[in-house]
C-alpha cells in the first residue's frame, strides 16, 4: 500500500514536471529563432527587409519548385491577362485559363498570388509584433514601412478575392478560425485605410523608390479612396504629391520611366537585381517568345494594341511591339529584359530569365489621371479646368497637344489604359469605375471567351479551403 | 367451400401483402435510397445590376450579374415584360419608372429560389453648378450686428482690416478703399468642389496722382481647406447677422500663404487703369478641392508700415459697385 502511494506520488510529480513548459519548450540559448531573434534595430531591419523580399517573390526560371511564392512576378496573370489587354500566346494551360475566364478553383497560379500575399502579411505581422525591440527613433519608420507593404498586400486580395480572412498578427498554427474565416470587405478596407494613414504620418521621401515612402502611402491610399468612393479625400492626397516641393514629374521621355530606373516619375518600385539568382525576376522573359520557362504570355490582345494605335501617341511604340519570330503576335515593349536596337532600349540583364528591370507598382502619371479620377467622383462627364490641367499634362507628353474640354468616364478609362498599358492596372480600373461587366462581356462576346459577373473575383484557391476544414468558403460561380 | 374460405383467406392475405407492398412502394419514393446524401447545396438567387453607360438612351440598358448559387437553370422576369433564360442577361427598360426583376434560380432536382429587387429607372442628370450666394453683393448701405449701416455690412472681418466705408456712385451706394488706409472686404460662401466660377466686379480709380505709392487693388479666393483647425462656416442670410471678426482667415500671413490662396487668372491685381469711370473687369477660379472659400479683396501699394495690418492702401481711393459671381 505505501508503495502504491509512494508510486502514486511519483507518477503525479513527473506529471507535474511534465507539464512545465521549459520541459517540452526549452529556451534555445545556442541558436536564433523566431521568439528571440528581434532585439535591435538592426535585426527589425532584417525583419523589414523580409517584407519586401516576400512581395519581390522568388524567381521562377533559377528555383523551379512551384510550391515557392512568387509574389509581384506573377500579378499580371490574375490582373492584366484578365482584363482585354493581354493573353497566353498558346492560349492554352492553366495560364489561359485566364483569358478564357474558367479560373478553377485548383488553379496553381491563384493559389501562388494568395498564399505570397498572406506570407507577406505574415512577414509584416511579424516585424509588428516585434516593434517593441525597436529603437523609439526608427520603430515609427519601421512600422510605416510594415504596414504599407501590408495594405498593399491586402488592397490586392480584396480587390481580387472579395471578402478574405483577416490577419492584422502573428497568429498560431491551430488557430484556424482567424486564418480561414472570411470577414466583410469593408473590415478589411477599414485595416487597409488605418495602415496606410500610419505609414502617411511615419514616413518621408527619402529614400530610394524601392523604399515605402510617404508619397507611396499617399498615392495607395489615393487609389484605396478612389475605391471606395471617397473623392474628396482622394483629390487631397493627390494634390499632396503633386505639390511641386515634392519633387515629382512626368519623365519627358516615356521610354525613360521603365529604362531610365530610379527616377523621379516612379513613386513606389519593387526592386529587382540582373544576373542575381535571388533577386531577379523572371516575368520579362516570360513575356517573351520561348525564352523564359512559358512559351510566351501576357501578349497584347488586338483589342489593346487598337486602343494603343488610336489614342497611345507616341507612347504606343513604347507599349507594344510585333513579336519578330510570330509576326502574328504583340509583344509587351515595357520592362523587356533584352533591349530592342530599333527602339533604342538598352539591354537590361545579360541573362534574360534572371532581369533587373524593376516593378512600377505607382507612378506619378497614375496620380495625375487619379487626381482626374477623383474630380470626375463618379460622373459621367467633368468640363473642370482642375480635372483638364491634369489630364492634359498626361496627353502633352504623349504628343496629344490638342486641347481637351471635356472629359467623360469612358475618355479617362482609355487614357488611363493607353498610359497604364500592362502595368497591372486595367482590371482594377475597370472594376473601380463600374464599368467591369459591361466592357468585359463585349469583349468576351466579341472573342468568344466565357466572361460572367462572377469571374470579375477569382476562385479561392481549393488547396486553402482543404486545409480550412470546411471553414473557408467559395466564391459565387466556383 | 372451406377452400374457397381459405382461397379467400389466402386472396385477403395476399390482399393484404399486396396492399402492405404498395405501402412500402410509395415509401420508398420519399425515403433516400441507401448510400444517398442531402442536397447540401440547395440554390440561393441572387443578382446585382449595373445601369449602362453612355451618352444616348444607354441609362435604360441594364446588365444583371448573376450571383447565385447552387443553381443550373435560371428563368428571369424583367417587370417590363420581358423574359429570359440566359446567364446573365442585358435588358431595357422602356422609360423611367420603378420594375420589379426577379431571378428564379433551380437546380436539376427542380429545387427552386426566388430573388427579387425593385429597380428603379431613373435617367441620369448632369449636375448643375449653382451660382453661389453673396449676400450685400451690390454694397447697399444696410444695418449691421453693430454700429451705423454701412455699404460694407455682410463684409467684414476686423483680423484682416478696416471696414471698407460707404460712398456712393455709378447711381447706387458703393463700398470705397480708402487712400492709405487698410480698407477690406471679406465673405465666406459655398462653392461645388472643382467647379469653374467667373468673378465680375465693377470698380473705380480715382486718377492717377503719380506718387511714391500708386493704388491697387487685390482680389484673393482663399480656400477652405486654408480656415483655422476646426472652423465650421455659417452662412448667413441677413447682414445684421454676420459677426465682425472671427472667421476661418485670422490673420494676414495666412491670408498670404500662397497654398491657401486659388488662382485667379488673368491676374489677381488691378491696377490704375487711368480712366475714373466704372469699369467692368473679370477673373476666374477652379474652385479646387473645397465647398467652402473666402472672396477678401483689399486696397494694396501703400506705405506698408502705416496702420496695424502690414499694408495699406496707395494714394488714390478705389470704389467698389458690385460684385458677382456665376458658375461657368
Amino acid at each position: 500500500m505505501r508503495q502504491i502511494k509512494f508510486l502514486t506520488l511519483l507518477v503525479l510529480t513527473v506529471l507535474v514536471t511534465s507539464c512545465e513548459d521549459t520541459f517540452l519548450s526549452p529556451d534555445l540559448n545556442t541558436g536564433i529563432n523566431a521568439d528571440n531573434y528581434f532585439t535591435n534595430d538592426d535585426e527589425i531591419a532584417t525583419g523589414v527587409l523580409n517584407i519586401y523580399d516576400g512581395v519581390q517573390g522568388v524567381n521562377a526560371a533559377k528555383f523551379t519548385n512551384n510550391d515557392l511564392n512568387h509574389g509581384v512576378q506573377v500579378e499580371f496573370y490574375v490582373t492584366e491577362m484578365r482584363s482585354d489587354n493581354t493573353r497566353t500566346k498558346s492560349q492554352e494551360g492553366e495560364a489561359a485559363q485566364f483569358e478564357f475566364y474558367n479560373v478553377q478553383a485548383t488553379n496553381g497560379i491563384v493559389l501562388d498570388n494568395y498564399r505570397s500575399y498572406y506570407n507577406v502579411i505574415y512577414r509584416a505581422n511579424l516585424v509588428l509584433d516585434n516593434l517593441g525591440a525597436a529603437s523609439t527613433g526608427n520603430a515609427p519608420k519601421f512600422e510605416g514601412e510594415a504596414k504599407f507593404l501590408r495594405a498593399y498586400a491586402y488592397f490586392q486580395l480584396v480587390r481580387l478575392f472579395g471578402d478574405v480572412p483577416l490577419i492584422d498578427k502573428v497568429i498560431a498554427p491551430l488557430d484556424t478560425q482567424t486564418a480561414f474565416t472570411r470577414v466583410s470587405s469593408s473590415e478589411i478596407y477599414n485595416l487597409i485605410v488605418s495602415d496606410l494613414e500610419t505609414a502617411v504620418a511615419n514616413l518621408d521621401d527619402s529614400g530610394s523608390n524601392d523604399q515605402a515612402s510617404k508619397a507611396a502611402a499617399e498615392g495607395l491610399l489615393a487609389k484605396v479612396f478612389l475605391t471606395l468612393g471617397r473623392y474628396g479625400e482622394a483629390q487631397s492626397l493627390c494634390e499632396s504629391i503633386m505639390d511641386p516641393s515634392r519633387g515629382f514629374v512626368l519623365e519627358s521621355d516615356f521610354r525613360d520611366i521603365f529604362y531610365s530606373e530610379d527616377n523621379d516619375e516612379v513613386i513606389f518600385a519593387v526592386g529587382y537585381l540582373a544576373g542575381s539568382n535571388d533577386d531577379s525576376q523572371n516575368f520579362s522573359a516570360e513575356w517573351l517568345n520561348a525564352v523564359g520557362r512559358t512559351s510566351g504570355v501576357n501578349y497584347v490582345t488586338l483589342d489593346a494594341k487598337a486602343s494603343l494605335d488610336a489614342n497611345g501617341g507616341s507612347r504606343a511604340q513604347y507599349s507594344y511591339r510585333n513579336d519578330i519570330t510570330q509576326p502574328s503576335q504583340y509583344q509587351v515593349v515595357k520592362y523587356l529584359p533584352d533591349g530592342d536596337t530599333t527602339l533604342g532600349i538598352p539591354v537590361t540583364s545579360s541573362d534574360p530569365t534572371s532581369a533587373g528591370n524593376d516593378w512600377v507598382v505607382l507612378r506619378y502619371a497614375d496620380v495625375v489621371l487619379m487626381h482626374v479620377e477623383a474630380i470626375l467622383a463618379g460622373a459621367q462627364e467633368t468640363t473642370s479646368t482642375n480635372a483638364i490641367a491634369s489630364f492634359q499634362l498626361i496627353r502633352d507628353r504623349a504628343g496629344l497637344t490638342t486641347p481637351v474640354t471635356s472629359i467623360t468616364k469612358e475618355d479617362l478609362l482609355e487614357e488611363r489604359r493607353v498610359e497604364l498599358a500592362f502595368e497591372n492596372q486595367r482590371f482594377f480600373d475597370l472594376v473601380r469605375m463600374g464599368v467591369a461587366q459591361d466592357v468585359l462581356s463585349a469583349f468576351s462576346n466579341a472573342n468568344g471567351l466565357g466572361f460572367s459577373a462572377s469571374d470579375l473575383l477569382l476562385p479561392i484557391p481549393q488547396a486553402e479551403i482543404g486545409l480550412s476544414n470546411g471553414v473557408l468558403t467559395q466564391n459565387p460561380g466556383y | 367451400m372451406k377452400q374457397i374460405i381459405k382461397n379467400k383467406k389466402q386472396i385477403v392475405k395476399v390482399a393484404f401483402i399486396a396492399f402492405l407492398v404498395t405501402i412500402v412502394g410509395c415509401e420508398d419514393n420519399t425515403l433516400p435510397a441507401a448510400g444517398s446524401i442531402a442536397d447540401l447545396t440547395p440554390p440561393e438567387a441572387l443578382f446585382a445590376f449595373s445601369q449602362g453607360i453612355g451618352s444616348d438612351d444607354e441609362w435604360k440598358t441594364y446588365s444583371f450579374a448573376n450571383l447565385s448559387t447552387g443553381a443550373t437553370d435560371y428563368s428571369w422576369d424583367f417587370g417590363n415584360g420581358i423574359m429570359s433564360t440566359d446567364f446573365e442577361p442585358f435588358t431595357t427598360f422602356p422609360g423611367e419608372g420603378s420594375f420589379t426583376v426577379s431571378l428564379t434560380s433551380s437546380d436539376k432536382l427542380g429545387v427552386e429560389s426566388t430573388y427579387s429587387e425593385v429597380i428603379e429607372v431613373l435617367e441620369p442628370i448632369a449636375a448643375v453648378v449653382p451660382n453661389p450666394v453673396l449676400v450685400n453683393a451690390e454694397f447697399v448701405k444696410l444695418p449691421k450686428s453693430s454700429g451705423s449701416d454701412c455699404a460694407c455690412s455682410g463684409w467684414i472681418n476686423k483680423s484682416l482690416g478696416d471696414q471698407g466705408e460707404s460712398s456712393s456712385g455709378n447711381g447706387s451706394d458703393v463700398v470705397k478703399f480708402d487712400n492709405n488706409e487698410p480698407d477690406h472686404i471679406y465673405q465666406e460662401f459655398e462653392v461645388t468642389p472643382n467647379a469653374d466660377y467667373t468673378i465680375t466686379i465693377i470698380t473705380q480709380f480715382k486718377d492717377p496722382l503719380n506718387g511714391t505709392y500708386p493704388a491697387e487693388l487685390e482680389l484673393r479666393v482663399l480656400a477652405g481647406s486654408g480656415y483655422i483647425n476646426g472652423y465650421t462656416p455659417t452662412y448667413y442670410t441677413n447682414t445684421v447677422d454676420f459677426p465682425q471678426d472671427g472667421y476661418g482667415y485670422t490673420t494676414i500671413s495666412q491670408v498670404e500663404t500662397a497654398a491657401n490662396n486659388i488662382v485667379l487668372t488673368p491676374t489677381n491685381v488691378l491696377s490704375n487703369p487711368s480712366d475714373d469711370s466704372y469699369l467692368t473687369n473679370t477673373f476666374r477660379f477652379n474652385a479646387g478641392n473645397n465647398t467652402s472659400v473666402a472672396l477678401y479683396i483689399r486696397g494694396i501699394g501703400g506705405d506698408p508700415t502705416v496702420g496695424n495690418f502690414g499694408y495699406t492702401s496707395g494714394d488714390e481711393e478705389i470704389r467698389l459697385d458690385s460684385v458677382v459671381i456665376i458658375a461657368d
